[in-house]
């Protein structure tokens, strides 16, 4: 029944977007993958949620300027549980083309779990989409831990 | 002193039976998010995308379900756990206080124009009440944007029962006004729907535009413009409480098109009896997607979001006219 439930619930993956410091270059494809009849990833029942409270799968783009790191954690921990990312573009996971910049500091995975990485300058909507639909794979193992330890 | 006692029970009993189950409760929850989802697979097709699938709002529910909720340190605990309570189950006893024709006449004694009145502004108060506790400044901004849209559309609503039921009064050759369902309903029987009599046109088209503005899409997706105040009061929510407002909304849409269907082309398509209120009950159902097509999906497929004073004005300058022109027209033909 729980099993039936998680299965259910994973179909219906909200997505938030994290703009950490990115060139522009990812959020246009990022958006291309919703507004663009060819891909239209409403069709997978995600949503575009502007708000983190909403969202169960989080798209990271960008280097992690040192300008922006304490809020992007912020906004990170106000998404509820259960949540993975997905990391948009080479940036978040090597830096990049801003790699050794001076308002580069860390990678984005020594401070936030990264669970899928999605390479590319910028990667394809379908590979941003795949990375959603693995991105998925993994939240609904997540969803049966925490549905089956709440009970 | 029996038969009293019975008649008490029986008519409670059967007040229980429509919040709980028929029309208001399960049914009027399924009705809801069906409908929520023929929106959206509607809009999709209209955009040329595939789109969700047609029970993805239920999907949408059980998810939401499965969430942490959280409540920010400074919110107003109570209030903001209290807000989509309120919203849901006010709208659930609405719900079981309409009419449908040829189906079901309503909780004798409570169908009345009047009830509804007070009935309706409440998923509306419970948005500003989530908006007003949840201590974000979008939330304060949601509650504002709400609460100007409501004085602006309440008019338009007002005005349109009243031409209704000056219309329905007059006729009745009593003089004066009739503010029940039922008796509504029972005039049009007779004399045909009220969508057709040329006097009460104008109050349909602005009925018509009060079901966007209430339901917040198209022109008047204010209150909870997503680019622009992050879905306002909503903001803060997440888990079970979002999930409420979300079933919230969903019983409200059908709320306003079964008050529209029933002020305004109630007829059963055949005589009950005979499996003739399941056929009704279907031909209820067409009437509401008819409308919702006409009202939400297509109305937001095809205009974008106005500003607040523009979508205010709209209702004073444009809306509210209809219905009052109807009104007069009724009292002058009385």
């Amino acid at each position: 029944m729980l099993q039936l439930l998680c299965k259910l619930a994973s179909r219906s993956p909200w997505i938030y977007r994290i703009n950490a410091g990115s060139c522009n270059g990812c959020d246009v494809e990022m958006a291309t993958t919703a507004l663009i009849p060819r891909y239209d990833v409403e069709r997978l029942g995600c949503k575009y949620c502007g708000s983190p409270r909403h969202a169960d799968v989080v798209l990271i783009s960008g280097p992690l300027t040192l300008r922006v790191r304490d809020k992007v954690l912020r906004v990170y921990n106000e998404i509820p549980h259960p949540k993975v990312t997905v990391a948009v573009g080479v940036c978040p996971v090597s830096g990049g083309c801003f790699r050794d910049g001076y308002s580069v500091g860390a990678d984005i995975d020594h401070y936030i779990p990264l669970d899928v990485i999605v390479p590319g300058c910028p990667p394809r909507p379908q590979a941003i989409m795949e990375g959603i639909l693995k991105a998925v794979e993994v939240w609904r193992a997540r969803l049966e831990e925490s549905v089956c330890c709440h009970s | 002193m029996t038969n009293v006692l019975t008649g008490i029970l029986t008519n409670s009993l059967q007040a229980v039976f429509a919040m709980l189950i028929f029309p208001g409760g399960l049914f009027v929850l399924a009705l809801g998010l069906f409908l929520k989802g023929v929106d959206r697979k509607v809009l999709a097709r209209l955009q040329r995308r595939v789109g969700p699938p047609l029970y993805q709002p239920v999907l949408d529910i059980l998810k939401l379900a499965t969430k942490e909720t959280l409540i920010p340190d400074t919110a107003n605990e109570g209030a903001f756990q209290l807000a989509p309570v309120l919203g849901l189950t006010g709208m659930l006893v609405t719900a079981a206080l309409l009419p449908i024709g040829g189906v079901w006449n309503g909780v004798t004694g409570l169908g009345d124009l009047l009830i509804l009145l007070y009935l309706l502004p409440i998923p509306a108060m419970g948005l500003m009440l989530a908006g007003g506790s949840s201590s974000s400044p979008y939330g304060a901004l949601g509650f504002s944007r709400e609460m100007c849209m409501m004085f602006a559309y309440e008019m338009p609503l007002i005005a349109s029962f009243l031409a209704v039921a000056v219309r329905v009064g007059g006729a009745g050759g009593s003089g004066g006004s009739l503010l029940s369902l039922p008796a509504i309903m029972d005039y049009q029987y007779l004399h045909g729907p009220l969508l057709f009599d040329p006097v009460m046109l104008p109050a349909a088209l602005a009925l018509l535009l009060f079901i966007p503005g209430t339901m917040g899409s198209g022109l008047f997706d204010i209150p909870e413009a997503e680019p622009e105040v992050i879905e306002g009061p909503l903001l803060e929510y997440s888990g079970p409480l979002l999930a409420a407002f979300h079933l919230m909304s969903a019983v409200k849409l059908v709320v306003v098109l079964e008050l529209a269907v029933a002020l305004f082309f109630p007829n059963p398509l055949v005589a009950t009896g005979d499996g003739g209120v399941m056929v009704n009950l279907l031909w209820h159902i067409c009437k509401c997607l008819v409308l919702l097509m006409v009202s939400v999906t297509c109305f937001r497929a095809a205009t974008g979001r106005l500003r607040l004073d523009q979508g205010f004005s709209f209702f004073v300058k444009y809306t509210s006219p209809l219905a009052l022109a109807s009104l007069g027209l009724a009292f002058l033909l009385r």
